[in-house]
């Protein structure tokens, strides 16, 4: 009576299995976007000036903030589904740890891709919002869909590996608690020790390598 | 064939033995009961089996592989406890379709029916049910799994009498239908007597006796008489229970090692010979002490 089952076919069935359980990740995207969306409605990095008086004020709106409260949400997410009632969850089924982490990945892959298409079209929506309800003049560089796609890809991919680093962590305080701690002095740490020591901050520098490109790049301009 | 086998079991937390060199083996298609007392090591003996965590030292062996971190026992064998956890977010309909997806074996028909029968709404939340009714809940997902091994940890806690009873009953006539090793442990022996073959009974984290019910209920006799009579029959033997009934009449339960010449010469001197029941004997073995709470207050 006992039967045979494949890594693979399980893999398939706990992704399924979390698509539809981890339903709560998907809700608070929507809340957490939502909130971003009002905060972006003020204009981002507005700049004033009078000459030969006229009086004038540029603002941007774009879909900046939406990404980083992304970032922010998928960093949660990942940590959230490494405790132990989500572990627990998986272990009332079929599984073992290999499945369990593969399903995860997938799990936070499908997220990151929800979040980044949903972050980066969420400019359309602030710039009508800015131009109907706020009765701004829009100005508004014409967007091609190849553009659009690199936009999504690129903010998947940066989405994804902030899911990473926070399954990483997520890990490592469920291996043992006192990472909960060493973590964040680590790098709350090293920012006041370069600090003292009067030089950049090399991990401030690390990540902001691979930030800051994407920020001014295509993907928010 | 032997389904489950253990072979100098032991796991220890913070370096206190839990389970201190179990060996047994289990049969094919056997339902047996994993007796002992509070805090022997059922529910980490239990927990090991299903492969949740993993033993310190010994073999262990579930249709011979090694349980641990194994996706052949996962999907063959149910652990069915209150420490189930199910998404919050789905409903108990939804969760029966999550356990179809997951075990082979499923019947989603016993499922409906079961959950029908024990009038839940399908619409209702896992974490919304009280502690009685998530036990029934969780049993109906163990019974409809029909996995080869199924391990039941205090299957029946927080059920009330006749939910309790309909339970025995449906695992009994599901066991019948479609025959698995099933692992029931319990505090109640008494009221899974009938359904048992064997009893493993656990003590110290050790195999204290692994018989069938049968004989377990042959197992031990009870003496009682006359304490002076009945003490001299004590002598040599183990007592395993004793107690003062009465001004000057002593019980005391032994190994049932008496010949019949032993006993008819008993019977003369005044001793009575009364059957020890199963559940009783369980606890008398499992003490500490010979006299039980007794001892304490008598100093």
């Amino acid at each position: 009576m006992s039967s045979n089952v494949s890594l693979v076919e399980t893999v398939k069935k706990q992704y399924a299995f979390k698509m539809k359980a981890y339903i709560d990740a998907f809700s608070s995207l929507v809340g957490i976007q939502f909130i971003a969306f009002l905060f972006s409605l003020g204009g981002g990095s507005s700049s004033m000036g009078t000459s030969d008086g006229y009086h004038f004020e540029l603002k941007f709106y774009s879909a900046d903030l939406v990404i980083i409260f992304t970032f922010i949400w998928i960093f949660v997410t990942a940590i959230t589904i490494t405790t132990k009632p989500y572990r627990n969850q998986d272990f009332t089924f079929v599984t073992n740890r290999m499945s369990s982490s593969l399903s995860n990945i997938l799990f936070l892959l499908s997220a990151s891709l929800l979040g980044a298409f949903t972050a980066v079209l969420s400019r359309f929506l602030i710039q009508t919002v800015a131009y109907f309800l706020l009765k701004e003049d829009l100005y508004i560089a014409s967007v091609m869909t190849s553009e659009m796609m690199i936009g999504i890809t690129v903010s998947l991919l940066y989405v994804f590996w902030i899911s990473s680093i926070g399954y990483f962590v997520g890990t490592l305080v469920q291996i043992h608690k006192g990472f909960a701690l060493l973590i964040p002095v680590i790098v709350i740490g090293s920012l006041f020790y370069d600090g003292f020591m009067q030089r950049d901050a090399m991990l401030l520098d690390t990540v902001s390598i691979l930030f800051f490109r994407v920020i001014d790049g295509p993907v928010c301009d | 064939m032997n389904v489950i086998e253990c072979n100098g079991l032991t796991k220890a937390y913070f370096r206190k033995n839990v389970l201190n060199g179990l060996t047994f083996t289990i049969e094919e298609n056997k339902i047996t009961g994993l007796i002992g007392r509070n805090g022997v090591g059922k529910t980490t003996l239990v927990k090991i089996l299903a492969g949740l965590i993993k033993e310190t030292s010994g073999e262990v062996r579930v249709f011979e592989q090694h349980p641990f971190n194994n996706l052949y026992t996962s999907a063959n064998t149910i652990l069915v406890d209150d420490q189930m956890f199910f998404p919050p977010a789905l409903q108990l309909h939804e969760l029966l379709e999550v356990a179809q997806s997951f075990y082979p074996n499923w019947d989603m028909e016993l499922a409906q029916r079961l959950l029908q029968y024990f009038s839940f709404d399908p619409s209702h939340y896992h974490q919304t049910l009280s502690k009685g009714r998530t036990s029934t809940f969780n049993m109906i997902i163990g019974l409809a799994s029909r996995c080869s091994v199924t391990i039941l940890d205090e299957p029946t806690t927080g059920m009330d009498e006749a939910v309790r009873k309909d339970f025995y009953r449906a695992l009994m006539k599901d066991y019948l239908a479609h025959p698995r090793t099933i692992l029931i442990s319990s505090h109640h022996l008494n009221e899974i007597e009938d359904i048992l073959e064997d009893v493993l009974l656990i003590k110290n984290g050790k195999t204290l006796l692994h018989e069938s019910i049968s004989d377990l209920k042959e197992w031990a006799i009870a003496l009682q008489g006359a304490s002076t009579v009945v003490q001299k029959w004590l002598v040599e033997r183990n007592c395993i229970f004793q107690r003062q009934v009465g001004k000057d009449t002593l019980y005391a339960v032994v190994r049932d090692d008496f010949t019949k010449e032993n006993k008819e010469e008993a019977l003369r001197g005044g001793v009575e010979f009364i059957p020890v029941k199963a559940s009783d004997l369980c606890v008398y073995l499992t003490n500490d002490t010979k006299g039980g709470i007794d001892d304490v207050f008598e100093r």
